[in-house]
């Protein structure tokens, strides 16, 4: 007889009996790919356009603190810069942040204008002055490919020539732009932020084996270099968004690790007579232990199904202001989370099925 | 009471799993709601505590004050309107500054002394008298904010004193200080000496006497072009990331709200099951209902109240490592949530008292315990 064949058939003459703690999981399996989709969208939302750099090294002015919008690169230093040792290319990076009028919509959407010389990933070459590659997230607001942008209060024009996915930049849709169109914008919209001919706010570097350290110590400290993943998580809240929702993530696997535990050690006193029969007629504590375990992940599997879609549910209803991103990565991460703690919870009745005594069969079972 | 006791003493395993679970969701619950208040304080506590009745933002800022810029001839234009006391400039900017020896980021706001726009919890010291003179946010007074410190814009900026400190002041989870508008001016030009030229971020109101916010706001909008002027709530309320950040915690906390009863309801109708017979037995020896009844909502009562307990201690340590938001550990909200949670987990035990109820005396002579 098959070690899964009993607890099986249990599961499915008696779903009753696994009914509460299949809906309390659903909705902890909710909780927990709503936790993780707000993360992912977040960091998605803000990191698509610096993850996309194709650098090995970002550099920014040293008293920016490494934010785009407070740095400032000079001509001395990029020349400085392209000096060092390794470096095969150098070129410049500039964001600023604007409402834009989409042509037949209402309202103004989020953008942010980006003048590069270096594609990142999936971007073309720089386009023609006036013109720019837009993030796909700015389809969602109406925009598309032809279409002239009116950015920022002074109605600067930029015409969209194509589409990019996931190059978003502080849950903004960014416009690809050449780096004279990003310095006319700018400067026409934020006179304060204005910025000379020369001026860039970082540059993005290649060439193999540079290092940041090297770059910094080239220029004699103007600079502060970090590779494009420290780049990454030195964006605003970046990284205390992801250790905070990290740790409420971590917490709710305890929760269900907790719950799994609960549930199978009640079941299994309710079944200490049967175990005990099964005992005495030759069943082993690891058939018998397979047999939680194999339910335990019958459950889980099953409140998965049911809890993801009750995801699919609650993200239909939200208001589109609300960063939630789904990824098949967070969808195999959650359940192999919740597995696992299932199997952990699971355990915990280990101890009870092995102290089951095969003689107290004789006249208890019933 | 004695049936409860005993047997929560005998069956420390199953009560300590559930209140284990139970302490865990309501620590969650409690931290979130402390994240949730603290984060939002962290991010706009700097609007929410200025004079100002009424701010008017570029209307292409979409109610981001980082993002907005109005020009002087509206800040003239919104001094003319019908109802407006005063309308003065109001600056606001994130800058790298050295302070307590270290380099750090703050957002200054510059405002025009004496007018609207000036911070209005101010604990100790006093306002900005003059130029380079600043009031700081509390929460960072031991990082160099203190009174007496100097805070320098980078790079190479002149000294600003902190002559005051006021409570929840900080903007963007950063520290804040309150600047007279030529100050601001001059931080701008030290942080871009390519500006072309400063200008205000938005326009403080001040409405005049038997005017309210919200009438003068909708008067502004109507007459004026290019702006829109919010009351301070709805320039908190709107700001970025306030309202995203509270629908999203608003699904979770009632996700979380929604687990913890069903645990606990779960748990004590399993438990009544198991203890059928049992039961069973007790109530054809003479034991009423309401004894059984009392016995179940005692160890209900006193799972909650151990899991509150845990959930507080949790709750105080963990944050002790979010004190970069600023939050306190209060006994109200402990005391709320952990009376919001017992009622609920209550109601749901009532599935489990209406099984007791169910209990037929004479089963015991059959063997038969609680229906379904």
């Amino acid at each position: 007889m098959s070690a899964f064949r009993l607890p099986l058939r249990e599961l499915r003459r008696r779903p009753s009996r696994f009914a509460v703690a299949t809906i309390v999981l659903s909705f902890l399996t909710t909780l927990l790919l709503f936790l993780g989709g707000l993360l992912d969208g977040l960091f998605l939302g803000s990191t698509g356009a610096i993850r996309a750099q194709q650098a090995d090294a970002i550099v920014f002015s040293s008293t920016a603190r490494d934010s785009f919008l407070r740095s400032r690169i000079e001509a001395d230093v990029r020349s400085q810069v392209e000096g060092v040792d390794g470096v095969e290319a150098a070129g410049g990076l500039g964001f600023v942040l604007l409402g834009a009028v989409v042509p037949g919509s209402d309202g103004l959407a989020d953008v942010a204008v980006a003048g590069y010389e270096l594609p990142p990933a999936g971007v073309p070459a720089p386009p023609a002055v006036g013109s720019g590659i837009a993030d796909s997230r700015l389809r969602d607001a109406g925009a598309d490919v032809g279409d002239t942008l009116l950015v920022g209060p002074a109605q600067s024009p930029i015409e969209i020539t194509g589409f990019v996915d996931d190059t978003a930049y502080l849950l903004q849709s960014t416009i690809w732009v050449s780096l004279e169109t990003w310095r006319a914008v700018q400067n026409a919209n934020r006179p304060d932020a204005a910025v000379g001919v020369d001026v860039v706010q970082a540059l993005v570097v290649q060439g193999d084996g540079v290092s940041p350290d090297a770059i910094d110590a080239a220029t004699g400290g103007a600079t502060s270099s970090l590779s494009v993943d420290d780049a990454v998580y030195a964006l605003p809240g970046v990284r205390q968004q992801e250790s905070t929702f990290n740790q409420i993530i971590y917490s709710t696997l305890v929760v269900v690790l907790s719950v799994v535990g609960l549930f199978f050690s009640l079941l299994t006193i309710e079944r200490l007579a049967l175990y005990g029969v099964l005992k005495a007629i030759g069943a082993s504590d690891r058939r018998l232990f397979a047999g939680i375990v194999v339910q335990a992940t019958a459950v889980t599997v099953i409140a998965y199904v049911i809890g993801a879609a009750l995801a699919f549910g609650a993200i239909a209803g939200l208001p589109p202001d609300v960063p939630l991103q789904l990824t098949s990565g967070r969808f195999a991460s959650t359940f192999i989370g919740l597995l696992v703690a299932s199997v952990l919870g699971s355990a915990i009745s280990l101890r009870r099925v092995t102290r089951v005594d095969p003689a107290s069969a004789i006249g208890t079972a019933s | 009471m004695f049936l409860a006791w005993h047997e929560m003493r005998r069956a420390k395993v199953r009560f300590g799993l559930l209140t284990g679970a139970v302490g865990l969701l309501v620590f969650l619950i409690l931290f979130q709601q402390a994240l949730l208040g603290g984060l939002i304080t962290q991010f706009i506590g700097a609007l929410r505590n200025q004079s100002a009745d009424v701010l008017v933002y570029s209307d292409q800022a979409r109610k981001n004050l980082e993002g907005s810029i109005v020009l002087p001839e509206q800040v003239a234009a919104v001094g003319e309107v019908d109802g407006v006391q005063r309308a003065t400039a109001l600056g606001e900017a994130t800058f790298t500054v050295s302070a307590g020896g270290d380099d750090v980021d703050a957002v200054i706001f510059g405002y025009e002394l004496g007018g609207p726009g000036e911070p209005t919890t101010l604990t100790e010291g006093r306002m900005p008298a003059g130029p380079y003179e600043a009031v700081a946010s509390a929460k960072d007074r031991s990082d160099g904010f203190g009174i007496g410190d100097t805070v320098t814009v980078m790079p190479g900026g002149e000294p600003i004193t902190v002559v005051g400190i006021a409570q929840d002041l900080n903007y963007s989870v950063a520290p804040v200080l309150f600047v007279d508008f030529s100050t601001f001016e001059d931080a701008k030009r030290i942080r871009n000496p390519d500006a072309l030229a400063i200008v205000p971020s938005a326009v403080a109101v001040e409405v005049a006497e038997g005017e309210t916010p919200d009438v003068v706001a909708a008067r502004i909008n109507a007459v004026l072009d290019g702006v829109e002027a919010l009351t301070r709530q709805q320039a908190v309320d709107g700001s970025p990331g306030v309202s995203s950040v509270r629908s999203s915690f608003v699904v979770i906390l009632g996700l979380f709200y929604l687990v913890v009863p069903l645990v606990t309801g779960l748990f004590f109708l399993i438990v009544t099951f198991q203890k059928a017979s049992a039961l069973t037995l007790l109530r054809a020896i003479g034991a009423p209902a309401r004894v059984l009844v009392v016995s179940l909502l005692v160890q209900v009562v006193a799972v909650m109240a151990l899991g509150s307990v845990l959930a507080a201690v949790l709750y105080a340590g963990a944050l002790q490592g979010v004190q970069n938001l600023g939050v306190r550990v209060e006994a109200m909200p402990v005391v709320v949530t952990s009376l919001v949670v017992l009622a609920l987990a209550l109601l749901t035990s009532l599935v489990a008292v209406r099984r007791v109820l169910r209990i037929d005396p004479l089963s015991a002579t059959t063997g038969a315990g609680v229906q379904a």
